[in-house]
């Protein structure tokens, strides 16, 4: 199970790289989209994983998934979602401003 | 001093001259003062601490080698300040000038009187400073500037190199006061690092002084004003570097390596100075070639190390800044008259300014070395010394020759200066009739050819109190015998003397009227050019390597960054040791492998289909999916819930985004470049897994047993991960929403910058709708709106007992609001839902600050510090209430104002213009 | 309770928070107004707060009233007092100078994006929690982007781009580094991390020492430590003059970070889990300083030279401070000091430069419009504060970075680099200035614009008293770097602070 975990988290990021590196820049953001996934699955893991654990405080429980590790990943679940749609603005803006939507458009020419 | 200059911009012409003549007067009177108990031998001195840390402290030291400087920098000094005050034009900004040279007279004075090593550095750089802008005083002319970089260029580099040495002499005699430096010579010569701090003190020194191979930029400083030449560039400035080295003579002289440098530069540079000097056509630059081969002639005769040569040393420090100084304000006049200053244009002046030329030829005369002149007199020395030299290695016999040569050569020249300019019988190629400068321009130079006279006729009153004090102080001990008489007897010196005269005499009339002086091409200044064109190649080295780093735009920054973290992440594991854990592996269910290969499979297709976009977000939302149930399945259904929440709204985003990107991209084609990133993707993607991997073979100890335990009792609620967020580790939540609230306004901002165009229809022609056709889907969506704002309120009360919470909440709602966009159109929902977003979203941020500010103001107790315990409702009963509710309703307002905000607002941003809201 | 600590991350949050609630409700002026009088107030805040610092001891204010390292803690000791005073000054100065300028008119909710900024950087230094640190890096970040784009010009998006996603790829790294850590110790708050990590078997060291080695890339991202300073040179010189200014700051959160996580989490302590901070730091930022000398010299345009001076002040604050004894440590602050004000000078002197030559803008071509003498002063005294020449602090700095190292085994490399970076940014501003100032059409000069100079007024009497004052700046300093090496007594305190249960 683990390693099943392992194996998808390592498929996101690479995937998610390779999207990054890619010339357009909605690719980019499609690649930072899977490399969020990737580590908060990442971060998430960091708790150990526990399947079928209570989901809340009961009374005779004694096992829970780690709910700091949880928190974690929610806080980082919102932020990036917060930075994805800023950029997707971002990129929209730069496509139409610069009129070019690669994800290094040309500079100028006296640019140093 | 200085601030008073500078108020007198405003002032009449002349204030400013007075000002500065009067402050060189009274440091001078000042000077003079001390002049008994310095010359008895009493080292006087004065101290206040800056920075002790480093060694730096105030410190002003008076003995008699800085006695004799400072006497030449104050005395000359005040002849130039009258001097310029003449020679300056009309229009120019006479504060400005005087501002400057006072601040290089402070500069310069501070040098030869500080009792601090890194003191006389920084006034030091100070000199340099002054020098640049000195020169680069007529800016506008190219020539200024030009001369102006490059002094700055070598003496700036020469002054980072003397910085090094002179840190690193600091740290071998302990301690930064010359005192305590000239103490410690012994120590410093045996040190270890006594070739290191010799080769940087000698860079500084070289370089401001002006030898080989650091020569070249004094006759580009020409371009300066000439009383700034007279001044700076003949008769102080350059004579810091040899001032330092009589400094630390005491510190540095003696072993081999002083010795021969020293002795090997100045001859190179005391013969080609000289010989460069006699084929110049400018008469300032045949001054400058002339100033450098003197420098060397001083460096040579501190190299030799005998205490008889530093006194030569000192003495033609004094001889050398009376008749240049004159020398340069008499080229001076002569381009003030005539309006140049080539030589082969100016001819015969003799009969226009026979009193200048009289004056000029005197000083002429003791550059050259003619008897009853100063200049005689320090050459004898030196020629005494050269014959005296047993050091050298058998070579010794080369340096009296040189000496000749050398003398030869400045025979020639002089003779060339006096010769070409007053006495040529060639036409006179000038604008203007010359005639004698005005009464007060030609004070300085007689003043100054006076004492060139006066010593030479009668040395041993003049001169010698002072240049045994000196010298003294120079050498670290008592002063060496000697006697400055005119004449010692027919002796070798004498002869040598003698021969340089006729040879000199010989060789320039040979070369004037044999070979026509005049037409000689300039040979140019080689070492100049190697320089510049040095500098040169370093930025086109630089500028291409920059070009290409930076060509690569966004991709090369994130490929370097993916390659460092790579790299750093797996750089342990380079060692050899596996580092997986013990831990046993949990089962594989069937559904976990299912879900696992659904989430590879989009993972890797998205790759695949990443061009055409709209199939490519709906792949990288069935990733997402596969997330959102990997969460579930691991016992995080707060996780699973906002996972797919969060999931909806960035699908909906990235499709809002494809209206206005082209919905597919061109292929790209560079083979090799999707090879090196699948190669990369492998690595980061190994490398997270790899980790990920050891990681969870591992047993697992942290502090979220003390959230299990205390989430009920402390923290009121049993939904242990939401009373985590909102109420243990509140504060990141808190920066959470602020980050939310951010983005949000900065897509406001962003938005109301750029107009975005309006689009018809796609690129296959489909079109887009502004309005909503679909009439079923508008009224389900006007159903559905409560039930979602129920289902929101629900999953807010509830969660800090059971999955949901602030956030999830504001989703569900933001995700039904955007429902009624949708499905009802702009317009209509516009017209009934006239909501300010972005107020909503502040609202929310300050509601959140807020309950966490009662605990503080209210108890003083921390931010945030929340307290819980029931309420009684009518109907429902006991109902458990916590304060982190409010910041839940915070975190709530906050969510829905920012999404909204940024989806209204990308949504309205292609709408033509009458559609749009007016920006609130 | 001590409330005067969170005031730093309290004022510019409300302040902020109603800025965006009035949105255009209130009038530019007001928001002026209302932005220079919090900034001011921080400013005082933080001053209060370096007094109290210098008492000895760490001040820790435990949020929530949980105990660390249950709950957040926010540590006040001098190094965190530095940062915070550094920012407020600094922040100042800029706001005046976007004030002075316009620039806050060019874009909107200037001022609110202004205060968040500030904000997220209070917080950044203030926390002694690793995620903590995360949220606030992002929250500093975003703020960042917003001011970069201030305007939406071209360059600034283009360049804008460039910035956001290399530092959304960071802040990926960022929590995967943190959530290893967390794998490995079980823990999020800085002291106990310090104590658990020595604790550590010999296999688990090797995902530590993984986890330390990626948190280095995610803060030398943020200090433009080579390789990762690509992004630098373009976000630096596309921004607004007072952005830029505002800027300095930003490389030093990321060295703040380097410094304050890998003394007390990853110093001697740690031992075989510990990555030699020196051996990686050191020759990266060598090359960050030669990279950032050439890059200068390479310019055609005066923004681009200083934010490659940036990148040079950068690296030089790192190769020092990596070494990590007290002298290096202690030179290097006052460095930092030194040059966040003087790249923050240089920026806005550059600024107003280019404001007047029109369409040239700030490139570095011949025949611009004639400049104010006061301007070509304050440009020259930033070149001697960049440089490093005498008297000013700019000299000291470097004096004290060449003795602080001297006892290195790198010395003679960071010596070499050091003045031969010095010698060529000498050259490349010396061009720059005569091509600027005196290679003009010949006009008599113009007069400076009120508020002009209002801000670079600042930051010279900032750098005047540094200079003047340098011994007692300098004493400070070793106190400083005395105390973050003391990490028993930072544990101590922030572990034994008061709270529940």
């Amino acid at each position: 199970m683990e390693l099943l975990v392992a194996i998808g988290i390592g498929t996101l990021t690479a995937a998610g790289v390779y999207l990054l590196l890619r010339e357009r820049t909605f690719s980019v953001l499609l690649g930072l989209t899977l490399l969020s996934y990737a580590v908060n699955l990442f971060v998430f893991a960091t708790g150990r994983l526990q399947v079928g654990a209570a989901p809340r405080i009961q009374p005779g429980v004694e096992t829970y998934a780690d709910p700091l590790a949880q928190a974690l990943v929610l806080t980082a679940i919102v932020i990036s979602f917060a930075m994805t749609a800023f950029t997707v603005v971002l990129a929209i803006a730069a496509r139409h401003r610069l009129d070019d939507d690669r994800a290094s458009p040309s500079a100028e020419q006296d640019d140093a | 001093m200085l601030p008073l200059l500078w108020l007198s911009r405003r002032g009449p012409r002349d204030l400013a001259p007075w000002l500065a003549a009067a402050a060189d007067a009274a440091g001078l009177v000042l000077l003079l003062q001390f002049a008994p108990r310095v010359f008895a031998g009493e080292v006087i001195a004065w101290r206040m601490d800056w920075v002790a840390s480093l060694g730096l402290a105030l410190s002003f030291r008076l003995d008699g080698l800085a006695f004799l400087f400072a006497l030449l920098i104050l005395l000359i000094g005040l002849l130039v300040i009258l001097y310029a005050r003449y020679y300056l034009s009309e229009e120019s900004r006479l504060d400005r000038f005087f501002f400057l040279l006072m601040l290089f007279t402070g500069a310069m004075l501070g040098i030869v009187l500080s009792g601090n090593l890194l003191l006389m550095f920084v006034f030091w750089e100070l000199t340099s400073i002054s020098s640049f802008l000195l020169i680069g005083y007529k800016s506008g002319k190219t020539e200024a500037r030009e001369g102006a970089r490059v002094a700055l260029a070598v003496t700036g580099g020469g002054g980072l190199a003397l910085l090094a040495g002179v840190l690193l002499l600091g740290h071998v005699a302990g301690s930064f006061e010359l005192d305590a430096v000239l103490a410690s010579g012994e120590a410093v010569k045996q040190s270890a690092l006594y070739l290191p701090i010799l080769a940087l003190v000698l860079a500084g020194a070289f370089t401001k002084s002006a030898q080989f191979p650091f020569h070249f930029w004094l006759p580009g400083a020409m371009a300066a004003p000439t009383p700034v030449s007279a001044y700076l560039h003949s008769a102080t400035m350059v004579k810091a570097g040899v001032f330092l080295l009589a400094r630390l003579y005491p510190v540095l002289a003696g072993p081999d390596a002083w010795f021969f440098t020293l002795t090997a530069v100045g001859v190179v540079t005391l013969t080609f100075g000289a010989y460069q000097a006699i084929f110049r056509h400018d008469l300032k630059s045949l001054l400058a070639y002339s100033t450098v081969s003197h420098l060397g002639l001083i460096t040579l005769l501190l190299g030799i190390g005998t205490p008889l040569g530093a006194v030569a040393a000192l003495f033609h420090v004094i001889n050398h800044a009376t008749f240049k100084a004159s020398l340069f304000m008499a080229a001076g006049i002569i381009d003030h008259e005539t309006g140049t200053r080539d030589m082969r244009r100016i001819n015969g002046l003799w009969r226009y300014m026979p009193y200048t030329g009289l004056l000029a030829a005197v000083a002429a005369a003791a550059m050259a070395g003619v008897p009853l002149v100063n200049g005689f007199l320090s050459k004898e020395l030196f020629f005494g010394e050269a014959l005296m030299l047993e050091r050298g290695g058998g070579l010794q016999w080369i340096l009296p020759l040189i000496a000749v040569l050398g003398g030869v050569f400045s025979v020639a020249y002089s003779l060339r200066f006096i010769h070409d300019v007053f006495f040529l019988d060639r036409p006179l190629d000038v604008e203007r009739t010359p005639h004698e400068p005005p009464v007060w321009m030609r004070i300085p130079v007689e003043v100054l050819v006076a004492a060139c006279l006066l010593v030479g006729v009668l040395p041993s009153f003049t001169v010698q109190p002072l240049l045994e004090a000196s010298a003294a102080a120079t050498v670290g001990g008592p002063a060496p015998e000697f006697s400055l008489r005119l004449w010692h007897g027919v002796n070798v010196p004498l002869v040598m003397s003698a021969i340089a005269l006729g040879g000199g005499v010989l060789l320039y009339f040979l070369l004037q009227y044999g070979l026509d002086l005049h037409t000689h091409v300039q040979s140019r200044n080689t070492a100049k050019r190697l320089f510049d064109r040095t500098i040169v190649a370093l930025s086109t080295a630089a500028a291409r390597l920059t070009q290409r780093a930076y060509a690569g735009g966004l991709t090369s920054g994130v490929l370097a960054l993916i390659l460092a973290a790579s790299f750093a992440g797996l750089f342990p594991f380079l060692r050899g040791k596996g580092a997986i854990g013990s831990l046993a592996t949990a089962p594989v269910e069937p559904m976990a492998l299912v879900v696992f290969a659904l989430m590879c499979v989009s993972a890797l297709g998205s790759v695949f289909v990443h061009r055409q976009r709209l199939i490519a977000v709906i792949v990288v939302s069935v990733v997402g999916l596969t997330v959102a149930l990997a969460f579930v399945y691991f016992s995080a259904p707060d996780l699973a819930l906002t996972q797919i929440s969060v999931e909806v709204v960035t699908i909906l985003l990235l499709l809002l985004a494809l209206y206005y990107l082209p919905q597919e991209a061109p292929p790209e084609r560079a083979v090799n470049r999707a090879l090196r990133d699948f190669f990369l993707g492998c690595l980061a993607g190994g490398g997270v897994g790899w980790l990920t991997w050891a990681m969870l073979t591992r047993p697992h100890d942290s502090i979220s047993g003390y959230f299990i335990a205390n989430s009920v009792p402390q923290g009121g609620g049993t939904n242990v991960v939401n009373v985590i967020l909102v109420d243990f580790r509140g504060f990141d939540t808190y920066g959470e929403i602020t980050v939310i609230g951010i983005a949000a306004l900065g897509i406001a901002a962003m938005l109301g910058g750029v107009k975005l165009p309006w689009r018809q229809a796609d690129e296959a022609g489909r079109s887009w709708a502004p309005e909503a056709a679909h009439l079923p889907l508008a009224l389900l969506v006007r159903l559905l709106l409560p039930l979602a704002l129920l289902v929101s309120a629900f999953l807010f009360l509830r969660g800090h007992n059971d999955p949901g919470g602030g956030f999830i909440a504001g989703l569900v709602t933001a995700v039904a609001l955007i429902l009624l966009y949708l499905g009802a159109g702009l317009e209509w929902t516009r017209q009934r839902l006239a909501v300010n977003y972005r107020a909503v979203a502040a609202a929310g941020l300050l509601i959140a600050g807020a309950t966490g500010l009662i605990a503080m103001l209210g108890f003083d107790l921390p931010f945030l510090t929340s307290a819980h315990g029931y309420v009684h409702w009518p109907v429902v009963g006991k109902v458990p209430l916590a304060s982190a509710m409010g910041f839940d309703l915070g975190v709530y307002l906050t969510v829905v104002g920012a999404v909204m905000l940024a989806l209204t607002r990308l949504g309205e941003a292609g709408l033509p213009f009458s559609a749009k809201r007016p920006e609130a | 309770m001590n409330q005067w600590i969170i005031a730093p991350v309290l004022l510019p949050a409300v302040v902020a928070g109603g800025l965006m609630l009035a949105g255009s409700v209130v009038t530019l002026r007001v928001q002026r107004v209302l932005g220079l009088l919090a900034t001011a107030v921080l400013l005082a805040i933080a001053l209060v707060l370096l007094d109290q610092a210098a008492g000895g001891s760490q001040g820790v204010y435990t949020l929530g009233h949980w105990r660390p390292p249950f709950g957040i803690a926010l540590v006040l000791d001098r190094l965190s007092a530095v940062m915070l005073a550094l920012t407020a000054a600094l922040a100042l100065c800029a706001l005046v100078a976007a004030v002075a300028g316009g620039v806050d008119a060019q874009g909107r909710y200037f001022h609110a994006l202004f205060q968040f900024q500030l904000m997220g950087l209070n917080g950044a230094f203030l926390t002694g929690d690793l995620f903590n640190l995360f949220v606030f890096f992002e929250v500093l970040l975003i703020a960042s982007y917003c001011l970069l784009l201030t305007g939406s010009t071209p360059a600034r998006l283009r360049a804008g781009l460039h910035y956001v996603v290399v530092n959304l790829v960071g802040s990926s790294l960022f929590l995967i580094a943190v959530g290893l850590l967390y794998a490995m110790t079980g823990t999020l708050n800085l002291a106990d991390l310090a104590h658990k990590v020595p604790l550590l078997a010999a296999e688990d060291r090797l995902l530590v020492e993984s986890a330390a080695l990626l948190l280095l890339t995610v803060f030398g991202l943020k200090a433009a430590l080579f390789p990762l300073l690509l992004w630098l040179p373009s976000a630096y010189s596309a921004a607004a003059a007072p952005v830029a200014a505002l800027f300095a700051i930003m490389t030093k959160v990321g060295i703040y970070s380097i410094v304050r996580v890998y003394v007390t989490v990853f110093g001697p302590a740690a031992g075989e889990a510990a990555p030699g901070l020196g051996d990686w730091v050191v020759p990266a930022g060598l090359i960050t300083v030669v990279w950032g000398a050439l890059g200068a010299l390479a310019s055609r345009r005066l923004g681009s030279m200083a934010a490659h001076l940036t990148l040079m002040s950068a690296g030089t604050i790192l190769s020092v401070a990596a070494l990590t004894t007290g002298p290096a440590v202690s030179a290097a602050l006052y460095y930092l000091l030194h040059s966040t004000l003087a790249t923050a000078l240089l920026f806005l002197v550059c600024g107003a430069v280019a404001e007047r030559r029109g369409a040239l803008g700030d490139r570095l071509q011949r025949a611009g419009a004639a400049q104010p003498v006061p301007l070509g002063i304050a440009f020259l005294l930033s070149v001697m504060l960049v440089v490093g020449i005498p008297p000013l602090s700019g000299f000291l700095g470097k004096a004290m970075l060449l003795q602080g190292s001297a006892a290195a085994p790198q010395a003679v490399a960071i010596w070499a680099v050091l003045l031969a970076s010095s010698f060529v940014a000498l050259i490349a501003l010396a061009r720059a200035g005569m091509t600027l100032f005196w290679a003009v059409r010949a006009a008599p000069a113009p007069p400076s614009r009120a508020g002009e100079m209002a801000a670079p007024m600042l930051l010279l009497a900032g750098m005047l008293a540094l200079t003047v004052a340098a011994e007692p700046v300098k004493r400070f300093m070793d106190a400083t770097a005395a105390q973050l090496g003391d990490v028993r007594s930072y544990s101590e305190a922030v572990l034994n602070a008061p709270g529940r249960p």
